[in-house]
């Protein structure tokens, strides 16, 4: 009995011990940007190892500020992000309840297509998409990171599960009463869907966020930046990688979506876990 | 007998008569097309057609300005001879299976221990294992640069100071960059991986598990041969996503080892990066990126084949 | 930087905006190209290092300054030139050279019994044997390394000036890759000299340790620019450095002020004796996109900067940047000691030393390519994986096989 017990006992203390330590381990990093940047330069590379920093404060984040356009840089990573997250929706979401509920001819052949076209690499479109927008003029503007992700494969069949779980009474009432399609879709489907439609779009808007390599080959002027770009641009110039301040633009950027997240928890979970266990 | 058709194409009423026209029923359903025309439109430009030209490309020599010039199978040629990406391709694998394999199974485990009724604290476990996954991928590795810096990082001040081991070149070296990378990578997607995992065992009723406990099972022999094999198709999902992650690994590489000494953690998606937009080899870059899709396409079925064949 | 020559531009040509931004070398090297080959998004006027002029040049879309330039064809270093000429027409203007010298820490040579004037020094280390023994002897006298050259992720830079200066390179005068040639193998077998023996501090080049021992021993803690990081007081000096010109400046100037006075330049060793005791490393041009609507203006800012004895020697003044211009060269500041290095007249080396620099394969427009696929070779060798034969004639093959030069 006693035995049980200890056995037991020391199955949970593994199992919490276990956890923990993935958990210092998932967070360190994140408490080691928000120290260093808090830190003074100095105290960042000093043996022996510094912890606390002995007097922190915001000079890192004053300096980023006075040195890069932060807020223009803030702004044009939460424009692209909406922006790109909003057309994506509509298109897929449109796109996604038109494959649920109606039946047209080429129907499973359009689909099957697109499903299959979810195995090519982002490799292979990568130079022809960036000449396509080099000969619109594109460059060095937003389109290319909203519009090109508006199709994606996995939100149209995101969407098409979703929708597919609806019933089609509503449809048929509405247009009973003579309503539009469009109408039906927008007044009535996209009601509907709403909490589908927070989770897939906090996942386009998290892609969008933290995106790196499409900002990397469209983006050009410093002022057009986004987050990620300007906390890359920060290392390498002949000198030194002014770490503090490249941990505050870090910490500046891992903020707003870890709010988003900490609020839409639950969504953003469920719309993780639906891509993964039908797909 | 009616028949009613609206215009999502379906017939309500039974015992109808097929439209005899083609025609007729695509002009019926043209609200349907309308619809998927702005996603079909945009793939068609951005997809298809890019897809097709890069596969022209590939036959080509070309630098992005002036004239192209096709040069048939030139660039495939030179691809089988091409050490970086040999070894770009090699790395791909040896990172696969450096972090793979342990990272999914530590999901499993993880995702076990915290759909097991007598854990407290399931939502903040949860959520802070998770967390890493929305971290952008350059403050993290910056990061991560810091703490494995190998003199002043915290890493090798802890490993020091509590085992008196030498300091670590985490960054510098051939292994050290590809254990560095594999450490971001496992930070980054376990938490991901994890939640998938969670919501495959969410649709295995406890009743198994208990049973096979009945019968006198211990909960680690439960696990392995009941759970795991009821998972099997969630761990495929995580393993192939997986397959296609190292083999993508990008801003990773550049930002913790810039490519690796020795080219050690290059992938071959940085090579054809660095080929289409540092050399401007455009040509070669699309044959290089169809080969790999050649070799990651025959790498998936082979997986799902054996995943799906192992029969318990 | 620039900004007294800047002023005295804008007092002449007031109705010029200039708009200066200031970009990291890696970054520039890969925006650049794409915004000449996109035809939009390049500045009105660009700096390209002349490790990558060629490269860009044989892109497209830069402005052809060929009828601009003639006044100053002879009146620059001839070495300049060649990776700005492409079918007979020039599309850069030379603005500094890095004649490499023989950078070494007078008190590290005092505390291992050898002489600290230059010209001893430059006996001493006549050709790279002599070099390694000097080597042995500071490490045995004193313990510290005798330069920096890392081994697993090597930059080549090194290398290429060893190559440089016996007038060899990564291919020869008939486009023929040169990479895996007896001489340039015997060239890496004679560095590899270096790392056998131990004598090498393992620091890479613009790294925090790479400074650290640079300023190393100094009077005071290394100076930061804004905030940075600084050094451990444990760490050990570096006896010396063979670099071009432009590291004179930047080692004053930011990386060790503390070790003012500390210094001496010497010429930089021979590989074998009666050789040329100079190459060049890096080196900059400015050139002018073709899509800029600004050209006349443009040229403008480049002739006044460049083109003008008063202007360059400002810039030099200011920045150490060494001159292509050789009309300069007759300024008095040519002539002015300099005291952190012990007062010594560093100017007239760097005249010396650029005066020898021989023609060299290593730049042109397949650079950056040769360049990794040899650095690559020299990581391999250096950290025992292959040998130099081996290594080279494998980044040889891969050269071959990206460029299809012979």
């Amino acid at each position: 009995m006693f035995l049980n017990r200890l056995s037991r006992w020391l199955g949970d203390t593994l199992m919490y011990a276990l956890l923990i330590g993935v958990c210092v381990f998932m967070i360190f990093p994140f408490l080691w940007m928000v120290i260093t940047s808090l830190k003074n330069a100095d105290e960042i590379f000093h043996i022996p190892m510094i912890l606390i920093p002995a007097h922190p404060d915001l000079h890192a984040y004053i300096f980023l500020f006075q040195q890069y356009p932060i807020i223009r840089v803030t702004w044009n990573t939460f424009i692209i992000a909406t922006l790109g997250t909003a057309l994506s929706l509509f298109f897929c979401s449109l796109g996604g309840y038109t494959f649920a509920k109606f039946r047209f001819p080429g129907q499973e052949g359009l689909f099957s297509f697109l499903l299959g076209t979810m195995v090519i690499p982002g490799a292979v479109t990568l130079v022809p998409i960036y000449l396509i927008m080099r000969d619109l003029k594109w460059l060095d503007t937003i389109l290319p990171l909203i519009i090109p992700g508006a199709a994606s494969a996995f939100g149209i069949f995101f969407m098409r599960q979703y929708v597919s779980t609806i019933s089609e009474d509503i449809m048929d009432a509405a247009r009973m009463d003579g309503a539009g399609e469009f109408t039906i879709y927008w007044r009535i489907i996209v009601p509907m869907i709403a909490p589908g439609l927070t989770s897939l779009g906090l996942i386009f808007f998290m892609g969008a966020w933290n995106a790196v390599l499409g900002p990397l080959i469209y983006l050009k002027s410093p002022q057009n930046f986004t987050l990620p770009l300007v906390i890359r641009s920060m290392t390498g110039p002949v000198g030194r990688t002014v770490y503090d301040t490249q941990m505050a633009a870090s910490v500046i950027s891992i903020i707003p979506l870890l709010i988003i997240f900490l609020i839409f928890q639950r969504r953003f979970l469920e719309g993780i876990a639906a891509g993964a266990v039908k797909g | 007998m009616l028949v009613a058709a609206d215009s999502t194409g379906k017939t309500r009423i039974s015992s109808s008569k097929p439209p005899h026209s083609l025609w007729k029923e695509i002009v019926r359903a043209r609200w349907s097309y309308l619809f998927i025309f702005p996603f079909y439109l945009t793939f068609l430009i951005f997809g298809l057609y890019s897809t097709l030209f890069s596969f022209y490309l590939s036959f080509t020599e070309w630098k992005g300005l002036g004239p192209i010039k096709f040069i048939g199978l030139k660039n495939y040629i030179s691809l089988f001879k091409d050490k970086v990406f040999i070894q770009s391709m090699e790395n791909g694998f040896l990172l696969f299976f450096m972090y793979v394999p342990l990272m999914i199974f530590l999901a499993l485990v993880l995702a076990v221990i915290l759909n097991s009724k007598h854990v407290r604290g399931f939502q903040f476990f949860r959520t802070i294992i998770f967390i890493p996954y929305i971290m952008n991928i350059v403050a993290a590795g910056f990061a991560f640069r810091l703490l494995l810096n190998q003199k002043y990082g915290v890493v090798n001040n802890l490993l020091t100071g509590i085992f008196n081991i030498a300091p670590i070149p985490w960054l510098e070296s051939v292994w050290g960059g590809r254990v560095s990378l594999c450490l971001l990578i496992i930070w980054a997607w376990l938490g991901y991986n994890m939640v998938i995992m969670l919501a495959g065992l969410q649709t295995i009723p406890s009743e198994l598990t208990e049973a096979a406990m009945i019968d006198g099972a211990n909960p680690v022999q439960a696990f392995f041969y009941v759970t795991i094999p009821l998972m099997r198709p969630v761990i495929l999902f995580s393993v192939v996503l997986s397959l296609m992650g190292s083999f993508n690994l990008f801003n990773e590489v550049y930002i913790l080892t810039g490519g690796g000494s020795m080219n050690a953690t290059i992938t071959p998606f940085v090579d054809i990066f660095g080929q289409a937009f540092g050399n401007f080899r455009l040509g070669y870059a699309s044959a290089m990126a169809y080969i790999y899709f050649i070799i990651l396409f025959i790498l998936t079925l082979f997986q799902v084949r054996y995943f799906g064949s192992r029969v318990d | 930087m620039q900004s007294g020559a800047l002023d005295a531009f804008k007092a002449q040509y007031p109705n010029v905006e200039i708009d200066y931004v200031e970009t990291a070398p890696t970054d520039m090297y890969q925006k650049l190209p794409l915004a000449l080959q996109a035809g939009t998004g390049a500045p009105d006027l660009a700096c390209v290092e002349s490790s990558h002029l060629a490269q860009i040049v044989a892109l497209g879309g830069l402005a052809d300054l060929t009828t601009q330039v003639q006044p100053y064809v002879s009146q620059m270093l001839a070495s300049k030139w060649s990776d700005a000429i492409l079918d007979g027409k020039y599309y850069a203007m030379p603005w500094d050279s890095g004649p490499v010298v023989f950078y070494y820490r007078r008190d590290v040579f005092a505390a291992a019994g050898l002489p600290t004037d230059p010209d001893s020094v430059s006996q001493l280390v006549a050709t790279w044997d002599d070099y390694l023994n000097v080597c042995q002897t500071i490490m045995t006298k004193t313990g510290d390394d005798c330069f920096a050259n890392n081994k697993a992720n090597n930059y080549g830079r090194l290398y290429e000036m060893m190559l440089w200066q016996q007038g060899l390179g990564y291919y020869d005068a008939t486009g023929k890759v040169t990479v895996d040639s007896a001489q340039n193998v015997a060239t890496l077998e004679e560095l590899k000299k270096f790392w056998d023996a131990n004598l090498l501090s393992d620091q890479l080049e613009w790294t925090d340790g790479w400074y650290a021992e640079l300023a190393a021993g100094g009077t005071t803690p290394v100076a930061t620019v804004g905030p940075g990081t600084p050094v451990p007081p444990t760490v050990k000096p570096v006896a010396s450095l063979v670099e071009a010109s432009w590291m004179g400046a930047f080692l004053k100037g930011w990386i060790a002020p503390g070790t003012s006075g500390l210094w001496g330049v010497a010429q930089m060793p021979a590989m074998v004796a009666g050789q040329a005791r100079s190459a060049n490393d890096g080196g900059s041009n400015l050139v002018i996109p073709d899509q800029s609507q600004n050209k006349a203006a443009a040229w403008a800012l480049t002739e006044w900067l460049l083109g003008r004895p008063d202007s360059q020697v400002a810039i030099f003044k200011a920045s150490d940047f060494f001159p292509s211009l050789t009309t300069t060269y007759t300024d008095p500041i040519f002539n002015e000691p300099d005291p952190f290095f012990a007062n010594q007249i560093t100017r007239q080396a760097y005249i010396a030393a650029a005066n020898i620099i021989p023609v060299g394969y290593v730049y042109g427009p397949n650079y950056s390519l040769m360049n990794k696929y040899v650095s690559t070779a020299i990581q391999k060798v250096a950290t025992g994986a292959a040998s130099a034969q081996d290594a080279l004639t494998e980044a040889a093959n891969s050269i071959r096989n990206d460029t299809g030069m012979p």
